[in-house]
């Protein structure tokens, strides 16, 4: 109790205003001014004699008091980097447009703002600064160089439009660099071509890859990993072109969708890259395809073909083999189909791709099938069934099922129809039979006659 | 000049000896600038008292002339009203009058500010300071921006004691309330920021012209000539530290805002053929006068200056004459855009020069005719 008694006399009525740390528990919850205490304190311990109130100064406070969006901007005001600033503020300003626009309810309204992630914000203000730094020394490659990194900092698909504003900008910067011959510049160009892919503006990235395109024409520029800017700016148009033959490929417009496609073959050629070469050319293919020029279509696929053999692609080559047979089929070369379709079997098999496996005996099954040789067409209906009940897909099952019975059916009918009609006490005896057990009793015989009839 | 030495002609006649007998007992009369015993009162309004004919004078030409009628209804003793209805429209009107003579007070006290007459400021200043505090009480948020205009004519003045009262008043009222606007804010930061620079506390001043960028950015928006005044400030505070390059940019910036500024206003009035002058604040016009003139002595004295920015800054100031009613100045300012404007490779502005001196070459015979 004593002990408890003593400390009590101390404690005056009022707290003692010139001593800040002994206030009231209930005062010194998380408030910012007593986190700014606790800081006081640390230095009054330090050095206990020389100060009985803490000193602070008026940055500690505006930490305190002010919003981290201030406190940035007003950092960069300071230093005299007004660009900064109001590219900052603006940004900030866009992000509360965008999100009022929007509405409640979209992704946009559940994201936080960038204000509330101080480490965002931090990231800006130091890079910019150091841009705006090198701007006013009239470097701009340095300038360039930042705008990009902090293009690339927000690579988060909710920053996107900060990386987008970032590119553009560095865009701007790269054109002002004028002693690298507009290499800077094709590299912002294909960044921003990249952006418009990403968006989805396949016109506009069309245009920024084309111009990427004429300023790496003749360089002999090489970007990060060795690869050349050209070849770059080369894969860059055949992505876009191929891309942009989707539209007219949708709308039925197949003469725009291979001059399309062409160019995109073209550019695909340029880059030198095997891979993407022959992927055009299967696209150009399947294109002449669409229209009915087999001829062209089959060209274009044999160097799909050639290629995917070459980089020992089995599942181009399986598609190249595919497309051809369907070239052939249209043609009517059915033995051709079926030569080409048994590759295409072979190479699904040896390459495990079960789903094509059971495409290309189904298609088998049904060439075979419209010949009337009724028996072979079992057979492969009778494997793509298997395949498929091994892939436990059911809808696959269901047609095989359905094959497999109308092929059987077919095989079967003639001799059965044959027996019905002459009605002989063997036949009868035969029916009967068949009837009881279900077992190939008609097939057996009627299936090499066929096949001896689809000879003849 | 002649406006002053035309008022000291008036005064004489304006002022008589306040007759003690004539007033009611008790009311002890009281100078309106230095609120001393008074001896003289006003023959106008009869509501306003002096010490002496220096401190009559010095009203009259910094506040009185504009307001003396105006403070009579105030001023006189409430007439008797029967029903509660009259006393309350009568209090509810002479509010009315009181917030009308803070603004008017205000708006004249700002003008002096921006021609530069700090001392001729002063009263206008007080008076709006007094008005507001009969209205609001004495530490109301409303009473800053008298602080603020005292405040900066005491930095003009070279009081800066006197300054640093009025400001630590009007921060610690600022501080006080929270919810206080963004404008009062950034009118607070740029008067701290004056009186930094006048103390040459380059740092502190740039601070809080830093604080004051930031408000108005956020009431104004950017690019406003609001937004403006701040960056010209700082670049000033720049060219003291010897940082020219920033200062520069600055300039760059506050031409440029200005600039399209004035070229949106000069689009949207030519059409009319009225009088332009509404479509401009005069404080505003005076600052932006001040503003422009100085980044054009700077700019002239640093000669390997582009000269693309001095075709900027005297296009704007060829403008804002023009705008403001001179076309003489306007002239004057337009033919030197159009000199350094040949100096630059992209002529892009010399057409709108050449039609501006061609619009106030029109304007400028009317005006000689009527003056």
């Amino acid at each position: 109790m004593s002990g408890e008694f003593a400390p009590r006399q101390i404690v005056t009525f009022l707290p003692d205003i010139n001593n800040l740390d002994k206030r009231s528990p209930a005062q010194e919850r998380s408030s910012p001014w007593s986190r700014m205490q606790k800081k006081g304190k640390e230095t009054e311990t330090a050095q206990p004699a020389t100060s009985q109130t803490p000193t602070v100064s008026k940055d500690q406070i505006a930490l305190f008091r002010n919003s981290v969006r201030q406190n940035a901007c007003v950092e960069m005001l300071r230093g005299g980097f007004h660009r900064s600033f109001s590219e900052l503020f603006s940004l900030l300003q866009r992000w509360k447009e965008m999100r009022l626009a929007a509405g409640p309810g979209s992704a946009i309204w559940q994201h936080k703002s960038p204000e509330e992630q101080p480490a965002k914000l931090h990231t800006l203000q130091h890079y910019l600064t150091k841009a705006e730094t090198a701007l006013r020394a009239g470097a701009w490659s340095a300038v360039y160089d930042q705008q990009v990194f902090l293009a690339q900092y927000f690579r988060e698909p909710e920053d996107r439009w900060l990386s987008c504003h970032f590119y553009q900008t560095s865009l701007t910067s790269a054109r002002r660099v004028k002693i690298d011959g507009g290499r800077k510049e094709a590299e912002a160009l294909a960044n921003m071509g990249q952006v418009y892919m990403d968006q989805g503006q396949l016109d506009s990235a069309r245009e920024q890859y084309e111009c990427f395109y004429q300023l790496t024409a003749g360089r002999a520029w090489s970007g990060e990993g060795g690869r050349s800017l050209h070849s770059q700016a080369c894969e860059g148009l055949w992505r876009v072109y191929t891309q942009l033959a989707d539209r007219p490929l949708q709308a039925n417009d197949y003469r725009a969708a291979i001059d399309t496609l062409s160019k995109a073959f073209q550019m695909a050629k340029e880059a030198g890259d095997h891979r993407i070469e022959g992927e055009a050319a299967y696209r150009v293919g399947l294109a002449y395809q669409c229209v009915g020029d087999q001829v062209t279509a089959k060209r274009f696929l044999n160097m799909y073909m050639e290629m995917s053999t070459a980089l020992g692609d089995a599942g181009g080559l399986g598609k190249a083999y595919k497309a051809i047979a369907k070239s052939l089929e249209s043609e009517g070369k059915l033995s051709e189909t079926v030569q080409y379709l048994e590759k295409f079997a072979e190479v699904s098999q040896g390459n495990n791709q079960y789903h094509n496996l059971e495409e290309a005996c189904m298609c088998l099954g049904v060439i075979f099938n419209s010949r009337g040789q009724y028996e072979r067409g079992c057979t492969y209906f009778e494997r793509g069934y298997e395949i498929a009940r091994d892939l436990e897909e059911v809808t696959l099952l269901q047609r095989a099922q359905v094959f497999v019975g109308s092929a059987r059916a077919y095989s079967m009918i003639r001799k059965y129809s044959r027996s019905v009609e002459t009605a002989s006490h063997s036949d009868l005896l035969h029916l009967t039979g068949w009837k009881e057990c279900r077992e190939n009793v008609f097939t057996d015989t009627a299936g090499s006659a066929a096949a001896a009839e689809g000879k003849i | 000049m002649s406006s002053i030495t035309r008022s000291k002609s008036h005064v004489s006649a304006l002022t008589s000896a306040i007759n003690p007998l004539a007033n009611p007992r008790g009311a002890k009369k009281q100078c309106e600038l230095c609120q001393n015993h008074a001896h003289l009162q006003c023959t106008k309004c009869r509501v306003t008292f002096y010490c002496d004919t220096e401190h009559q004078q010095a009203d009259w030409v910094g506040i009185h002339e504009k307001i003396c009628q105006l403070l009579i209804p105030i001023r006189t003793a409430t007439p008797f009203y029967s029903l509660q209805a009259d006393r309350d429209h009568h209090c509810t009107q002479i509010l009315h009058r009181q917030e009308e003579l803070i603004e008017i007070s205000r708006a004249v006290a700002q003008k002096k500010l921006f021609e530069g007459k700090y001392q001729e400021s002063l009263p206008a200043a007080q008076l709006s300071l007094r008005c507001a505090m009969d209205v609001y009480g004495p530490s109301a948020v409303q009473l800053v921006p008298a602080y603020l205009l005292l405040a900066e004519a005491n930095v003009g003045l070279g009081s800066l004691a006197q300054a640093e009262g009025y400001l630590s008043q009007a921060e610690w009222t600022v501080m006080k309330t929270p919810e206080c606007s963004q404008t009062v804010r950034h009118q607070l930061h740029r008067n701290l920021g004056r009186l930094y620079t006048a103390t040459e506390n380059l740092e502190g001043a740039l601070l809080h012209f830093a604080n004051d960028v930031y408000y108005a950015s956020e009431e104004y928006g950017l690019d406003n000539i609001v937004t403006c005044g701040g960056y010209f400030l700082m670049a000033n505070v720049f060219i003291k530290q010897e940082k020219m390059d920033i200062a520069s940019s600055l300039y760059t910036e506050v031409a440029s805002t200005w600039h399209s500024h004035l070229t949106k206003l000069l689009e949207t009035h030519t059409p009319g053929s009225m009088m332009l002058e509404h479509s401009f604040d005069e404080a505003q016009q005076a600052e932006a006068d001040q503003m422009l003139r100085a980044m054009l002595k700077v700019q002239e004295s640093n000669p390997k200056q582009a000269a693309a920015q001095n075709t900027l800054v005297a296009h704007s100031l060829a403008m804002l004459w023009f705008l403001g009613g001179s076309p003489d100045k306007a002239l004057e300012f337009g033919r030197k855009a159009l000199q350094s404007s040949q100096l630059v490779p992209d002529h892009s502005l010399t057409e709108h020069i050449q039609s501006l001196l061609q619009l106030a070459a029109e304007r400028g015979p009317h005006l000689t005719i009527a003056s």
